[in-house]
């Protein structure tokens, strides 16, 4: 099952874009919920519910297989302080967040068995190496993907719950300009680059339907630590024997924390064709204190210096999203979607960074369904994501003072096949 | 079925990026304020030394001049009214100028090796040489001038008649006809311009210091100026171009010990590179014969009596180290000793107060250049850059360890442009001073 699964998901191009959401984490995990602000974890919609809520899993009737992927372009402008007026706008590939889900379970089992494949946390941006800050950044491309085999059980009519194993793997490069300058005007560049070790987590959730017009899910998805070691290091620099002398280091060791979420849905169905998603979720970033680097040897520093490390501080506050979304049936061929949600930014004053310029976000969305045989949906989404104006003097966090404003703009595309 | 699917899919997905690709993200404030305030700048002249004519590397050359702090003052002036501004460039074919330093390795100690550039010179063969060094190429629209920075020019030669056939800079600027006749006060205040920079009076502390106090018995101007004559031609300077209400920025001198030149040479650092701790260094500090001592905190070395320092001297048949023994100190000239030091740092904090209250009668701005160095010259980040006072690693000042370099002028007209707006309400950009150079490394 495992292998068919990543077949499938051949040669797409797993970068995933920041823009959208606080932070690093990425809220595309399912084509339908995308369409109505990301909501989920109150409902039992599809296949997704195996990262929405695995309680919700075993709720549904059918077996099936989804594959949605959605295209992020999202943009970041940057206008250094006052009175400067230098401007700066970021370059990033478009990213594809993808999302697997499979489930199967016998026609009148209480139990239904899945597994999810999806890029829950992630972040490409490109500042290039020319503008203000790119002793900052000049591009950071961080992946991850989850592997969540699940187990879902319908203990009575109207409680579900469910739990999936996490497995993660990711990468990460970031690219910095150094400060210092050769005889024929190149400035000097480091690069980052490793692979994350695979590490396990846990998604766990309960779904209750009191009546039949109301159900309530929770669910808890624990923190990972996406590490990194004996990743890459390369320099250009200068090369006369002081200077590299000074950059010796090439391997590095880091550890990024991706955070937990606990996430409480209320699901109403006031009619048999509207549905109504409320969801609440607070990310635990409270964990990202730093960003540490450790390096084998010398990254700018002189002898007698032999290994450097590169802390940074993040500190990084717990955050809450506030998510509504509403789908409507149409008819049988044809169900619509809206929603939005408003995400608080993990970051404090002082702590902006180019990597993550964050801000309080806005979004809104809106989708369908088209049904178009018996066994296939087709679902359509689009996402449009506004971040506030945000003005910081990075002067905690070692980041780029001044003023960015990000938008990002991600249609999406999913297929259902139903058996 | 699942191929038409997937073309549609596909179609969705690539049409809607590509819509939506251009939609950009806009700041709130869409276009920037930019006003002058009440300053008229379509006529700005900058008056002033090396510092103002782009010297830097030891030597004026063009890039130096295309990277001076007035062009850059000129340039963001644009953005609020602004004209143009000429500078008295050197040709594109002798782009070397008088000719610079430039850095060509390392020594296996670790010691920069200095070289001069001797190509694409402006200097003349043509023309016998002027006291001040060779004459150089003369710039061939004088009348146009508006960067009037003169390379060791001081407040003290700017009123002399006779300076225009000593200093090879400011007689480029001069016609023929000027030569020796016209001095530097009379000569930019027939430039009549609306809006005036004046950083001068350095080289009336300077010169003395860098020759480690000692007075060149040639040179008339290698003193330290006296402070009635310097208010004198600093009041009959500033009072000429305030007339008719013209509106200027005013920078005063920086600390000495605020430069490389002065502090990179150190008895800890010679120790290092000689691999031998116990070295002690020994100075004159006078005439007499009982004038010799160790060198002690608050002492400096000249960074040009580096290459000097170990020289194997020939006492009567014995060698001696220069400089690592009481017989065989390093000399007045190589140093400037505490005592000198607190001469030239009094001398200089005088001539600042006179600057400062002959700008504050004319209502002029000052930009406090002795506060702002010395305040950075133990370090500070920018732009994820760290700045220093520090030779070469440092970031700020040039090869000659005196003058900046184009970061250095950057951060320097970014400070100018504060002060101005500041004074008067204006709102003139600053420059990303991440675009200019630092010491070019090999």
């Amino acid at each position: 099952m495992r292998s068919k699964l990543l077949a499938l998901l051949g040669s797409a191009a797993l970068t995933v874009g920041i823009a959208n959401a606080g932070g690093y984490q990425v809220n595309l995990q399912g084509q339908k919920q995308i369409g109505m602000g990301h909501v989920g974890t109150g409902l039992a919609l599809d296949q997704s519910s195996i990262f929405f809520n695995p309680g919700a899993l075993a709720r549904l009737r059918q077996n099936g297989v989804q594959v949605g992927i959605s295209a992020l372009t999202s943009k970041i402008a940057y206008r250094e302080p006052s009175p400067g007026i230098s401007e700066a706008r970021t370059d990033n590939p478009m990213g594809t967040p993808f999302q697997v889900y499979a489930s199967y379970g016998a026609a009148e089992s209480p139990w239904r068995f899945g597994i999810g494949v999806y890029t829950p946390y992630g972040s490409t941006v490109t500042w290039g190496n020319a503008w203000q800050g790119r002793f900052g950044l000049n591009e950071l491309t961080l992946k991850t993907i989850f592997i969540q085999p699940t187990v879902s059980y319908q203990i009575t009519d109207k409680i579900g719950i469910g739990a999936g194993l996490v497995i993660s793997t990711g990468s990460v490069n970031l690219q910095r300009s150094i400060p210092l300058i050769d005889a024929s005007g190149r400035e000097g560049h480091i690069e980052l680059d490793g692979k994350a070790k695979t590490a396990l987590g846990f998604n766990v959730g309960i779904l209750v339907q009191p009546i039949e017009k109301l159900s309530i899910g929770l669910t808890y998805r624990s923190e990972i630590d996406a590490t990194v070691e004996g990743g890459d290091v390369t320099f250009i620099t200068p090369g006369a024997a002081p200077v590299a002398a000074q950059f010796t280091a090439n391997q590095f060791d880091a550890t990024l924390p991706l955070p937990d979420n606990i996430t409480l849905g209320i699901g109403i169905m006031p009619t048999d064709k509207l549905t109504i998603g409320i969801d609440v979720q607070r990310v635990g970033w409270g964990a990202y204190k730093s960003l540490r680097f450790d390096f084998n040897g010398r990254v700018g520093q002189a002898p007698p210096v032999e290994t450097t490390v590169s802390d940074a501080p993040r500190n990084y506050k717990d955050a809450y999203i506030y998510r509504i979304g509403a789908q409507y049936k149409v008819s049988d061929m044809l169900t619509v979607r809206a929603g939005g949600y408003y995400d608080q930014t993990p970051v404090r004053t002082g702590y902006l960074t180019p990597e993550t310029p964050d801000a309080d976000s806005r979004s809104v969305s809106a989708g369908l369904t088209l049904a178009v045989s018996e066994k296939v949906d087709l679902d359509l989404s689009f996402s449009y994501i506004n971040k506030k104006e945000r003005t910081d003097l990075a002067d905690k966090s070692g980041g780029v003072p001044g003023t960015f404003k990000s938008v990002a703009y991600i249609p999406g595309v999913g297929v259902n096949y139903k058996f | 079925m699942k191929n038409i699917l997937h073309k549609i899919g596909t179609a969705v997905i690539l049409s809607s990026a590509f819509f939506f690709a251009g939609c950009e993200p806009e700041f709130e404030e869409k276009e920037i304020t930019v006003s002058a305030g009440p300053l008229d700048l379509s006529k700005y002249v900058a008056i002033g030394n090396s510092l103002t004519a782009g010297f830097q590397d030891g030597g004026l050359y063009l890039e130096g001049q295309v990277n001076s702090y007035p062009n850059i003052l000129a340039y963001q002036f644009s953005y609020a009214g602004g004209g143009q501004f000429v500078q008295p460039l050197f040709s594109n074919e002798q782009f070397n100028g008088s000719g610079y330093l430039r850095l060509t390795g390392f020594t296996t100690s670790g010691s920069p090796i200095i070289a001069p550039v001797t190509t694409s010179l402006a200097v003349r063969t043509d023309a016998a040489a002027l006291p001040g060094g060779p004459r150089l190429a003369k710039f061939a629209n004088p009348a146009t001038i508006q960067n009037w920075g003169v390379p060791g020019i001081s407040v003290l030669s700017s009123s002399q008649a006779a300076y225009g056939g000593i200093n090879p800079y400011y007689e480029r600027l001069l016609t023929d006809a000027e030569v020796g006749q016209v001095p530097y006060v009379q000569k930019v205040l027939s430039t009549k311009p609306t809006f005036f920079s004046l950083w001068l009076g350095n080289n009336d502390v300077l010169t003395y210091a860098t020759n480690g106090a000692v007075v060149d018995p040639n040179n008339p101007f290698s003193g330290l100026t006296d402070p009635t004559t310097f208010r004198a031609i600093y009041t009959q300077l500033v009072t000429g171009l305030v007339q008719g209400g013209t509106e200027g920025v005013i920078a005063n001198i920086p600390d000495v010990t605020a430069v490389p030149y002065f502090t990179t040479v150190t008895q800890d650092m010679v120790r290092r590179s000689a691999g031998n701790n116990q070295l002690v260094i020994y100075i004159r500090t006078g005439e007499g014969q009982a004038d010799v001592r160790p060198i002690e905190a608050g002492d400096y070395i000249l960074l040009t009596t580096q290459a000097a320092i170990g020289r194997a001297d020939n006492f009567n048949g014995t060698t001696i180290p220069h400089g690592f023994h009481p017989l065989n100190p390093l000399t007045d000239k190589e140093v400037l000793d505490k005592a000198e030091v607190e001469e030239v740092r009094g001398r200089t904090i005088a001539l600042n107060q006179i600057i400062k209250e002959v700008a504050t009668a004319n209502k002029i701005p000052v930009f406090d250049t002795f506060d702002f160095f010395n305040k950075r010259k133990s370090g500070f980040m920018q732009n994820g850059i760290g700045y220093s006072a520090a030779f070469i690693t440092g970031n700020l000042f040039s090869l000659d360890g005196i003058h900046l370099t184009p970061r250095g002028y950057a951060i320097v007209a970014n400070e100018f442009i504060n002060t101005i707006n500041s004074h008067y309400k204006s709102t003139i950009p600053t420059i990303d001073v991440t675009q200019f150079r630092t010491v070019l490394i090999p």
